[in-house]
């Protein structure tokens, strides 16, 4: 057991700072040759440890067609997080374990519509797949990306959002929680913008949607009332977690060990664990 | 299935500890203070393989240490340098004398969530390389109730090699796996013993009158068919009221194997742990930020509850509790898992 707890070394390559307190690092590993063989899917997590202070959950932020790195995402929340905040910059060096969980059900989701609803740092695990799914584009039918954040500063890969949205083949609605005066788009928060203003179409379409718990809830409530299925909307879980392996237990929701069995879960999975969560 | 028993008589079974004592690296039951814990001993007078009481912690140290070093390292302006710590401690082959049934028993539960997906070769290791012989009590304590949870004639490949006090001073030694068979075939001086075939019917014999001394009782199918039902339950709150969240439970529990990992750092070296914890923390399930699932005790008691009854039952077609009753012997505040499972699934929600 002890062994597999052991993380490899890796190098920060960047540091995008992307909002007042989210972060991403750009990571390559230190041992040559390691950054190619490491391969995940979109949705899985890695444990990230700054030596010395400890280990947190990170879902990887950017896909794995963009090849030679993988992004993280950090928010500043607790402990940890504001110790890579304030300790880790270029040429750093981190620990890796992973990658970890399950993932977005890309066999379920191919040939669809894909609805993206994210807020926050809750983008972090959807780039993944949005990377993913723009990199094989054809595979996808419309592609709708809602992006929420509480200001306009808050949001998260600003110039990656511009990208998408110079990209013909996708539909990109954002929103901020309150007016402001440079902001000529949409106010108010996800679930009444993807009533009012999305407005999805139902029919043979996946919707893959990650925020704070709050957002998530009354994202589901509005998703539950247009008529999606329960088995068409899938989110991924923020859950705290140590091993990563399906041991330590810290992540049980009832029999389910999220960091085995999700952290990507259908609603109509969701449904069934005890509401602890 | 006759096994076959070799009857001694007190004298040839003290002849057969010393010579396990002597020929192997032993492990067993050490008294202090009116209470026993496993130790590491080299005579059988430091110790008693048939202590009276059972010991107060499990043997659960010996498979899955309180604090394991992971990892050591370095990180300083030239980088960082990850070392596997030492060669593990419990790797040699050893023998845990008097283990009784209960604790025996954990150890098949335990298997189950270290063998699944990951497996835990370290773990895996100290299992195989240790040879657990029981004696079976001769009677139940206070908050025993292993009975109740599938100890029965029919499940006794939990040891390798069982003791059983028999009538007029008579002692039958068995082995119950290959292992054990090997083990006596090397440690077990034939010309001390009679060699004998026994029953089913004469072990189930010594069982009953063994398991007519029990206090507590309950059908543990009942339980968990109830207790599936009732996460809603305000009993939760009623029976976890008086547990101050020391988490002895948990530490002193065979089948308890939730860890968490930390760090130590001194400038520019330092360790990584896994070390024990139990989901009666309050910090368990805290997240960054705030959020926590189970921010309420009875709400962590209710985990604690339904993980060994209900959920690990569901996961892994076994009850995560073997009935020691070692969490009541050691609760500061007299919490009995027996009473909150029973209390709990009597006051079904309506």
């Amino acid at each position: 057991m002890e062994q597999l707890l052991v993380p490899m070394i890796c190098k920060i390559d960047k540091v995008i700072q992307e909002t007042p307190d989210i972060r991403t690092y750009r990571l390559k590993f230190k041992e040559e040759g390691l950054t190619e063989k490491f391969k995940w899917m979109p949705g899985q997590f890695v444990e990230f440890s700054l030596l010395g202070s400890g280990e947190c959950t990170f879902c990887i932020a950017s896909s794995v067609t963009r090849k030679g790195y993988f992004d993280c995402s950090v928010k500043r929340a607790g402990i940890v997080t504001a110790d890579i905040h304030s300790g880790l910059e270029e040429g750093d060096e981190v620990g890796i374990r992973g990658p970890y969980g399950n993932w977005f059900p890309l066999e379920d989701i191919k040939g669809k519509n894909l609805l993206f609803v994210g807020g926050g740092i809750g983008l972090a695990p959807l780039r993944s797949l949005i990377q993913y799914c723009i990199d094989n584009r054809n595979d996808y039918k419309d592609f709708t990306i809602l992006y929420g954040a509480r200001t306009s500063a808050d949001m998260c890969y600003k110039e990656e959002i511009k990208e998408w949205q110079d990209n013909k083949t996708l539909k990109v609605i954002l929103t901020i929680d309150k007016p402001e005066e440079t902001w000529t788009t949409n106010v108010g928060v996800v679930p009444k913008i993807l009533e009012e203003v999305v407005k999805p179409v139902i029919e043979n379409t996946k919707v893959i949607t990650c925020g704070p718990p709050i957002m998530i809830k009354y994202t589901i409530q509005s998703l539950l009332k247009l008529g999606f299925a329960d088995k068409d909307i899938i989110t991924t879980l923020e859950m705290r977690m140590q091993c990563g392996l399906g041991k330590c237990g810290r992540c049980n929701i009832g029999s389910t060990y999220v960091c085995k069995d999700g952290p990507v879960f259908t609603n109509e999975q969701l449904k069934r664990l005890p509401d602890e969560f | 299935m006759n096994v076959e028993i070799f009857v001694t008589d007190k004298a040839g079974l003290q002849k057969f500890y010393e010579a396990i004592i002597a020929r192997n690296e032993t492990w067993a039951p050490v008294e202090k203070f009116g209470k026993f814990d496993f130790k590491r001993v080299s005579s059988l007078g430091e110790c008693d393989p048939d202590s009276p009481i059972a010991t107060t912690r499990s043997a659960k140290p010996l498979f899955f240490p309180r604090s394991a070093k992971i990892m050591k390292y370095t990180a300083d302006s030239t980088g960082t340098r990850v070392k596997e710590t030492d060669e593990d401690p419990f790797t040699a082959k050893r023998v845990i004398l008097g283990m009784k049934h209960c604790d025996a028993r954990s150890l098949q539960v335990l298997d189950k969530v270290y063998n699944w997906d990951y497996i835990d070769n370290d773990y895996q290791k100290r299992r195989q390389n240790t040879v657990v012989i029981s004696t079976r009590c001769d009677k139940a304590e206070t908050h025993c109730f292993c009975t109740s949870l599938d100890y029965d004639v029919e499940n006794l490949d939990a040891m390798d090699v069982l003791i059983v006090n028999g009538t007029e001073g008579k002692v039958h030694i068995t082995a119950r796996t290959e292992k054990g068979d090997a083990f006596l075939k090397e440690n077990l001086d034939p010309a001390s013993c009679i060699l004998h075939p026994v029953s089913d019917e004469e072990l189930k014999k010594q069982y009953q009158a063994f398991a007519a001394s029990f206090r507590l009782k309950m059908n543990y199918k009942e339980i968990n068919e109830k207790l599936s039902k009732i996460f809603d339950s305000p009993e939760f709150e009623d029976v976890s009221a008086n547990c101050i969240s020391c988490n002895t439970c948990a530490f002193v529990c065979p089948t308890c194997h939730c860890f968490k990992i930390s760090d130590e750092r001194v400038k520019d070296t330092g360790v990584r742990y896994k070390s024990y914890d139990s989901c009666n923390n309050g910090y368990f399930t805290l997240m960054a930020g705030g959020h926590n699932p189970r921010p309420v005790k009875y709400r962590r008691w209710r985990q604690r509850a339904l993980h060994k009854f209900v959920y690990y039952k569901e996961r892994f077609g076994e009850n995560l509790c073997v009935g020691c009753g070692k969490c009541a012997v050691s609760c500061p505040v007299n919490i009995s898992i027996f009473e909150v499972v029973n209390q709990v699934a009597s006051n079904e929600v309506v």
